[in-house]
């Protein structure tokens, strides 16, 4: 609806024109009365305040001659005999309390949607004593005029504005504008049409909290969908504090990242859990698809050695699993401190076997823990597995979840 | 040992996990002593240990919640029963389907397998399955720092 997106620049401008009281222009405005009182197909002004209009007109008896204006005509003033509804009005303002006189300017500039112009739309606000009665109540009566959206608009500003008894005539336009955005209009007869206007004279406005954004009705869904959009984004930024590795800024990766995490916890648990078990050797079945019976009984058999043999393992890896709890970074160190380090199932699984080939280890006490013992001094990497790796079965004494390997 | 997170809340918790955690263990050693199969051993102390973390948190939160109801419903018959009621349980509610066009708007394909991680994941929102998941893991962190520590000083001694 054209008319109600341009009344609101209309009522931009109207706040330097209220102080600058410019007689020539009001009158052009008075003079475009008639031909909005008139009314003409193709206006849709509401038929309820159609006889509203009609008590207007008997008011104003010469201009009932007049079509009229289009909406998107500028003002035809110039065909009116300006002078006589001048006077016409100006009786009015002074006698009736400018009421109807202001609904008349209102209802011009509402239902005519002038363009933003200053030339334009102007509500010459009569220069006298009745500045804010005229105000408060020309706002009112204006509600009674427009349609629904407009009235909604204004009925809550300008009752507000009514109330207060300002000599700032100015300052009714700029809170009513401002409140107008930020109630937003109720019901949504003129979402589309209202948006526009609101956003164009929200521009020198101050921003409200809920802003009514182009192309965007202010429905009461797309408001929660944002609200929803805000707190699902400060959990996130909640769980970036929390997860360490939080420099990411792309959502996805950030969720990525959680859910590592949150795996690589409950690994941990598993695996302290296991190694609670009795040292190192009972976290070999720490993989589910492991076939536990035949180990688990090499487990025990390891277990009396290993518990001795291990102790050191065992301090190693509850070491390493908690500095990598903390910070992944120093776990590393610490782990090639000691001149191990950690690599994926699979490549120790492919070492393991091939150490195993190369050299037999004898039956007794862990060749790898005596090569460990060596310490850093072997070439090559020794290994550290958090995770036993499937040995065929013919080594027991390797079958420790910390098995530790040389090439 | 250096605790990186030693807000008050956390602490608390860290205590009353250690606690009860600790009675756990205690009573599960008296039990059963140690060879006996270990798989079995691993799953009733990772139980125990999830089990005193949900008992610890309290029934605030709904992840201990579902942890709790899971545990108290536990016989092995039960838990199948309940698994495949949960499962179809979990198809149906999903949520708020919204939330899941929000989450895929966001682009997050992912958000199953959160759902999949965090007990009791699966019928809410993502919104709510977001903090959820911030107070698990603390929870988590706490529980592996207490556990560590436990097994530190009895191994060693």
């Amino acid at each position: 609806m054209q008319p109600v997106s341009r009344e609101f620049g209309a009522m931009n401008n109207i706040n330097p024109l209220l102080n600058h009281h410019q007689i020539s222009s009001s009158l052009q405005e008075i003079g475009q009365l008639p031909q909005m009182l008139m009314g003409s197909s193709h206006f849709d002004p509401p038929t309820s305040h159609d006889d509203f209009l009609e008590q207007i007109l008997s008011s104003v008896p010469s201009a009932s001659s007049f079509p009229w204006a289009d909406d998107h005509a500028p003002p035809q003033m110039e065909e009116q005999p300006a002078a006589v509804l001048a006077s016409k009005l100006r009786q009015h303002q002074i006698s009736n309390g400018a009421l109807k006189a202001l609904m008349l300017q209102q209802q011009l500039l509402l239902s005519r949607g002038l363009a933003a112009s200053p030339d334009d739309c102007l509500l010459p606000m009569p220069h006298g004593d009745q500045n804010d009665v005229v105000d408060g109540t020309s706002f009112k009566s204006a509600n009674l005029v427009n349609d629904a959206t407009v009235k909604a608009l204004f009925n809550g500003n300008f009752t507000g504005s009514l109330s207060q008894t300002s000599n700032q005539p100015h300052e009714h336009f700029h809170h009513p504008q401002t409140q107008n955005l930020g109630t937003g209009v109720g019901g949504s007869a003129a979402p589309a049409a209202n948006q526009p206007a609101a956003s164009g004279s929200s521009g020198g406005a101050p921003r409200q909290k809920v802003r009514a954004r182009r192309g965007q009705a202010t429905d009461p869904h797309s408001i929660a969908e944002r609200l929803r959009r805000e707190r699902i984004a400060e959990r996130m930024k909640s769980l970036q504090e929390l997860v360490p590795n939080a420099n990411k800024t792309d959502k996805a990766s950030m969720l990525d990242e959680i859910i590592d995490y949150v795996k690589f916890l409950q690994l941990q648990v598993k695996v302290l859990s296991m190694s609670r078990l009795g040292g190192a050797a009972a976290v070999a079945p720490l993989v589910a698809d492991m076939s536990s019976e035949g180990r688990s009984g090499n487990g025990t058999q390891t277990a009396s050695t290993s518990n001795i043999k291990d102790g050191g393992m065992t301090v190693t890896e509850h070491q390493v699993a908690k500095l990598m709890e903390e910070d992944m970074g120093s776990a590393m160190q610490y782990l090639q401190g000691k001149g191990l380090c950690l690599m994926p199932i699979s490549l120790a699984t492919a070492i393991s076997t091939a150490t195993s080939h190369s050299r037999k280890p004898p039956a007794a006490a862990n060749p790898l823990l005596n090569g460990e013992a060596g310490g850093p001094t072997s070439p090559s990497m020794s290994v550290l597995t958090v995770q036993s790796a499937t040995i065929g079965g013919g080594e027991p004494s390797l079958k420790d979840a910390p098995s530790v390997s040389q090439p | 040992m250096k605790n990186p997170t030693t807000n008050p809340s956390s602490s608390m918790i860290r205590t009353r996990f250690a606690v009860r955690f600790l009675h756990a263990m205690k009573k599960l050693n008296k039990k059963t002593p140690a060879p006996s199969p270990y798989r079995r051993r691993f799953h009733t102390i990772r139980a125990a240990a999830c089990a005193s973390m949900a008992c610890a948190v309290g029934p605030r939160k709904a992840w201990s919640r579902a942890i709790l109801k899971k545990i108290r419903a536990r016989t092995l018959h039960h838990y199948l029963i309940n698994k495949s009621r949960n499962q179809q349980m979990m198809m149906i509610k999903r949520g708020n389907p919204r939330d899941e066009e929000l989450a895929v708007g966001f682009g997050y394909g992912e958000e199953d397998d959160l759902r999949g991680l965090v007990p009791g994941g699966e019928g809410m929102g993502f919104c709510r399955l977001l903090s959820e998941t911030a107070h698990y893991i603390k929870c988590l962190r706490a529980q592996v720092q207490v556990m560590t520590n436990v097994l530190d000083h009895y191994s060693s001694t």
